[in-house]
């Protein structure tokens, strides 16, 4: 026995109480579904894999100030200095530290001549040397690593060699090996760089740029005054390093300053703090939102209880059920939670649609406004079951008193 | 007659504690949660120059060639930031980048620090009104001729001589020694509009350097560098010499009189540049924009912040339409006593009077616990999310917004029900009982 | 004092059209005590609004104290509610929440009286009702009789020129309705006019003048103090004491 008719027709004629609720069901809908669409879509961005032993590798800058100092045999010695310490179990120079958000990038060319020049696409750069693989952890697929005498110190223009990420020789090469393929930069013939070897993954410095998991490993140590170096070791002889590591480039030349020591699991967390201030900030409203709806419920339905008691009771003496009157709370809750639902959805897809072309936020899944329905019957049902059970105890002696 | 509706109020408050809690609740969180997104919003897009905001421009060069990039780029290149300099229409101008330097100090016990560094021109402090203690800005000779001088902030000249009055002491940079010629007081503009490059709420460089040393002392570039085409850059004077964009370019037009005027001069400059080659695209041309266009021109307020923004203000108007009803609820409930208060000669607008004061009070006692909410939640993001500190002060105008903006709610959500109880029948109510 | 000439009220639904009154004439003099009586539904309550200005009707001319009633706004309904009438109800009314003083303090309150003034009415009118000593006692901790004496203390702190009284007895044993029907006499010699709307016969028989609803019309007896009773009206008036 649903009763839906009689509820219909008591719902019409006290209008303000359930159009209200409606309304509020319906911005609930629209605002949550689009809220827990943007919170997917940054908690999945967040969870993608870099492809690095994140919390073993951290990275640290040299910056020698000494006028006498030349940089390439300077650079290797401090190399040579850091991989000789207790616990480090690989290092290298990086022109960049993945999830810094900061670093090179460039765009390579690829082709036969200047005609059939093809431009590959923007590409996130390590230059390093053969322990680059190591040092982050990397899985390589195709071709090999770097020989150490194929490694080159000094500027950019001594590139040689590259290893590329699947992702990128994917995108450049479709289902062609990469390994063998020569890229350029710029004109076809300047300066040929010959990919050696594909690795699984490896994610660049930006995580907001498309770039992101097309990085590129370059045979080359740039060293300058300015160096930084990327290192692996035990997670729990990190803190050991970042003591030893600046004590030892200091015996062997105190003109430098050594500085920053942050795991790439730190780095990270930098990164992605927007996308995670976001998230929190957005779930803390989706949760407030949700309670504040059921509790304006809960107190709607209260306050109904309380003005029909009379009426419970005469139906009670009349012979209804307590799970009649119940189901009566009940059914009347569900005609205005898929009417506001329906309303909801279609409302939260306009307001996606908004959001998508103002903010150029990815188009809402109709998924999310479904679920958020469902979601909120099952929490406005509890809403109303205990309330509508208090109801379900009134005596039907209520009826027979005046008063 | 106020006092007697606001005494009424408070009856009725305590006489449904759980309805009433609900719905300051409600209406406290909604204000939190606008509160904090609006503040950050507010903090964000604040206009550090202040009245200066429209004298002060930024200069860029549509300059690359066509099919590179598409827009102009908010840096120039160096040889453009040299040639800008020549032009006497400004009331002041300065060229600048960002680079490091290893500082000591004349004491072998200090131990090196790495500090970021601002390579400018001297009109810097003018044109930015950054304030000095002690001591002024380098004279205008060496804009031209270069000389070993530096400019620092308080903190430094606490942290390198442990304060005073430094003017005269030497810094080293770089082992470099530097003549210290001004030391300024804290000066963060948030944001650091002259330079968004590495975040626009990032910190302002303390120790200042002449523009004029670039080229003698080679110093690094730490922002951002734009190549829009492949050059083979082995040195510091290659460097100088390409089309790479990493100068930012300021100059102060206090009169439109001078802007048009500037504007001429740019457009002079770019033809020359056209005319020698160097400029190849036909649509080459000099754009200024002042404070404001230029922090909305590099999206200096985050989209994310505008969306928030916006999902909490609907979010406020749900607790509304929550208040709304529940107000209805409540105000109907007391049906019968308005009528007794109607016969007894209250009239229409005194009713409605009463009400209104009510939710008024609701909506101020949800404005003030909205206030701490939204105080926590700064609190809590800024410690777990490392909020630059600026964004995540509550900024004083909020205790004015906070509860204003809680009251007109509440009071709109109060009025629909506030006119159903005034122009109910009272004598509906009076015989029932 | 009052005078309604060819009232008519007429309350229409979506199905029907309900003369609640027709064509009603009525003079109530200044001093008078006027009984209303009259079976369920004959009108007798919506007599009451119009009078009490809680309503307003359809057709005729209502003067009050020499004002036209007709159309006026409800800041002025309200003001004349305020100043000249007193209402005194069936189920007493007291707001449950204010304590007796709060109560009667309620009509002077809305007329706009100094906090001085409202404390000498309030004091007043307790005294007459004689539950001075009670003033800080909420409604609820008194018995009905009582309540309804704060009711009428209420309805005269704000010394009205006439009271209107909805059945004041009707929830009152035998006891306390006597003692509640001495006091309206009281106000009544002291210059008050009341028109009292009533069920029992007894009570109505104790005002100076009788009027009784049949049907949204008046028929008007006139009952002088001497005794003198009209065998039609005491008939009419025990056929509605019945009903």
């Amino acid at each position: 026995m649903l009763q839906i008719k009689p509820i219909m027709s008591m719902l019409m004629r006290n209008k303000s109480g359930p159009l209200l609720l409606l309304v509020q069901i319906i911005l609930s809908v629209a605002i949550v579904a689009n809220a827990s669409f943007i919170i997917t879509e940054r908690v999945g961005l967040m969870s993608r894999d870099s492809g690095i032993t994140e919390s073993e590798v951290f990275d640290l800058d040299i910056y020698n100030f000494d006028d006498g100092m030349e940089p390439i045999s300077q650079t290797k010695r401090d190399i040579e200095i850091i991989r000789n310490l207790d616990g480090v179990k690989a290092a290298t120079l990086s022109s960049m530290t993945p999830l810094s958000g900061g670093g090179w990038s460039s765009n390579f060319s690829y082709g036969t001549s200047k005609e059939d020049r093809v431009d590959a696409t923007n590409a996130p750069l390590y230059y390093g040397d053969e322990q680059m693989i190591s040092t982050l952890d990397l899985k390589l697929i195709e071709g090999r690593n770097f020989y150490p005498d194929e490694v080159a110190t000094g500027g950019p223009e001594l590139a040689s060699l590259l290893i590329v990420s699947q992702a990128y020789a994917t995108e450049t090469f479709g289902d062609e090996s990469a390994v063998g393929k020569v890229m350029y930069r710029g004109e076809i013939g300047n300066q040929p760089m010959k990919i050696v070897g594909v690795v699984e993954r490896l994610q660049g410095a930006w995580v907001d740029n498309n770039n992101l998991e097309r990085g590129i490993i370059i045979n080359v140590e740039l060293a300058a005054a300015f160096n930084r170096v990327l290192v692996r070791a035990d997670e729990d002889a990190i803190a050991g390093l970042k003591e030893a590591i600046p004590a030892a480039l200091h015996r062997e030349n105190p003109n430098r300053v050594v500085r920053g020591f942050k795991t790439i699991s730190e780095h990270r967390t930098g990164i992605y703090r927007n996308h995670e201030l976001m998230a929190t900030v957005l779930s803390m409203m989706v949760v407030l939102l949700l309670l504040i709806t059921s509790l304006g419920l809960a107190g709607m339905v209260m306050f109904n209880i309380e003005r029909r008691t009379k009426q419970i009771g005469t139906r009670r003496a009349l012979g209804a059920k307590k799970r009649d009157i119940v189901s009566f709370f009940l059914v009347e809750n569900y005609l205005i939670c898929l009417t506001g639902g329906v309303l909801g959805a279609l409302i939260a897809v306009q307001l996606g649609q908004q959001l998508m072309t103002l903010y150029s936020l990815p188009k809402l899944e109709l998924i999310y406004p479904i679920v958020t329905v469902v979601g909120l019957l099952v929490l406005t049902t509890i809403a109303v079951i205990f309330p509508a059970q208090k109801a379900a105890k009134i005596s039907p002696a209520t009826a027979t008193r005046s008063v | 007659m106020f006092f007697y509706y606001l005494d009424l109020a408070w009856r009725s408050i305590k006489k449904t504690p759980f309805l009433s809690l609900l719905m300051v609740l409600a209406i406290s969180i909604g204000i939190g949660i606008t509160i904090t997104t609006l503040n950050v919003y507010k903090m964000a897009s604040i206009n550090p120059a202040g009245e200066r905001s429209s004298q002060l421009f930024a200069v860029r060069l549509l300059s690359q060639d066509n099919d590179t990039w598409d827009e102009i780029t908010p840096q120039i290149t160096y040889q453009d930031a040299f040639n800008l300099r020549k032009s006497a229409v400004p009331v002041r101008q300065t060229a600048m980048f960002r680079t490091g330097l290893a500082v000591q100090t004349e004491d072998i016990n200090f131990a090196p620090i790495l500090e970021s560094v601002r390579v400018i021109d001297s009109d810097f402090f003018g044109l930015f009104d950054v304030p000095f203690i002690y001591g002024s800005p380098w004279e205008k000779q060496v804009d031209d001729e270069g000389g070993y001088k530096v400019v620092i902030s308080e903190d430094i000249n606490q942290k390198a001589f442990g304060g005073g009055d430094s003017v005269g002491k030497t810094l080293l940079l770089n082992r470099k020694p530097y003549q210290v010629v001004g030391v300024t007081a804290q000066w963060n503009p948030s944001p650091k509009y002259y330079d968004v490059n590495n975040g626009a709420f990032n910190n302002s460089e303390q120790i200042f350097v002449p523009f004029s040393l670039a080229p003698i002392e080679e110093f690094e570039s730490w922002g951002n560098n734009n190549s829009w085409r492949h050059e083979d850059i082995r040195t510091y004077s290659d460097k100088l010499a390409s089309e790479m964009h990493w100068n930012q370019y300021w100059v102060e037009l206090d009169t439109p009189a001078k802007q048009q005027e500037y504007l001429q001069w740019l457009t002079a400059y770019v033809e020359q540049q056209q005319l020698i080659g160097r400029f190849k695209r036909p649509d080459a041309h000099g754009e200024i924009s002042d404070v404001s266009q230029w922090l909305s021109e590099n999206n200096v307020v985050p989209e994310d912040n505008k969306v928030l923004v916006g999902l909490s203000v609907l979010f406020l108007v749900v607790c509304l339409v929550n208040m709304l009803g529940l107000l209805l609820a409540k105000f109907l409930k007391r049906a019968p006593e308005v009528g007794v208060r109607r016969a007894i000669g209250a009239s229409r607008l005194q009713i409605f009077s009463q009400h209104i004061v009510e939710v008024g009070l609701i909506g101020l006692c949800g404005g003030a616990l909205g206030l701490l909410w939204a105080w926590a939640a700064l609190y809590f993001l800024s410690s777990k999310f490392e909020l630059e500190k600026s964004l995540a002060q509550l900024d004083q105008s909020m205790w004015v917004i906070a509860p204003v903006i809680a009251v007109s709610a509440a009071i709109i959500a109060g009025i629909y029900p506030a006119w159903r109880i005034c122009s109910t029948n009272p004598s509906v109510y009076l015989k029932s009982q | 004092m009052l005078s309604m000439k060819n009232i008519s009220k007429v309350f229409k639904t979506d199905l029907v059209e309900t003369h609640a009154l027709r064509d009603f004439n009525l003079e109530v003099n200044e001093g008078e005590f006027v009984a209303v009586t009259g079976p369920s539904g004959s009108g007798k309550t919506t007599f009451l609004n119009i009078a009490g200005l809680l309503e307003g009707f359809t057709h005729g001319d209502y003067f009050l104290d020499g004002v036209n009633i007709s159309n006026l706004s409800d800041n002025k309904s309200a003001a004349i509610r305020n100043e000249k009438i007193g209402f005194i109800f069936q189920g007493f009314n007291l707001i449950s929440d204010l304590n007796l003083a709060e109560n009667v303090e309620v009509p002077l309150r809305y007329r706009g009286f100094s906090a001085k003034e409202r404390k000498v009415r309030v004091e007043r009118a307790l005294e007459q009702v004689g539950l001075a000593a009670r003033m800080k006692h909420l409604p609820t901790q008194l018995s009905g009789g009582q309540q309804q004496r704060v009711a009428i203390a209420r309805a005269l702190a704000g010394e009205p020129r006439f009271l209107l009284a909805d059945e004041p007895t009707g929830n009152l044993d035998s006891l306390m309705a006597r003692q509640v029907m001495e006091l309206l006499e009281d106000i009544n010699k002291a210059g008050t006019t009341i028109i009292m709307v009533t069920h029992d016969a007894d009570l109505a028989r104790r005002a100076q003048r009788n009027i009784q609803i049949v049907d949204g019309q008046v028929c008007d007896f006139t009952m002088y103090q001497s005794g003198q009773t009209d065998q039609k009206a005491q008939s009419i008036a025990d056929a509605a004491s019945v009903a």
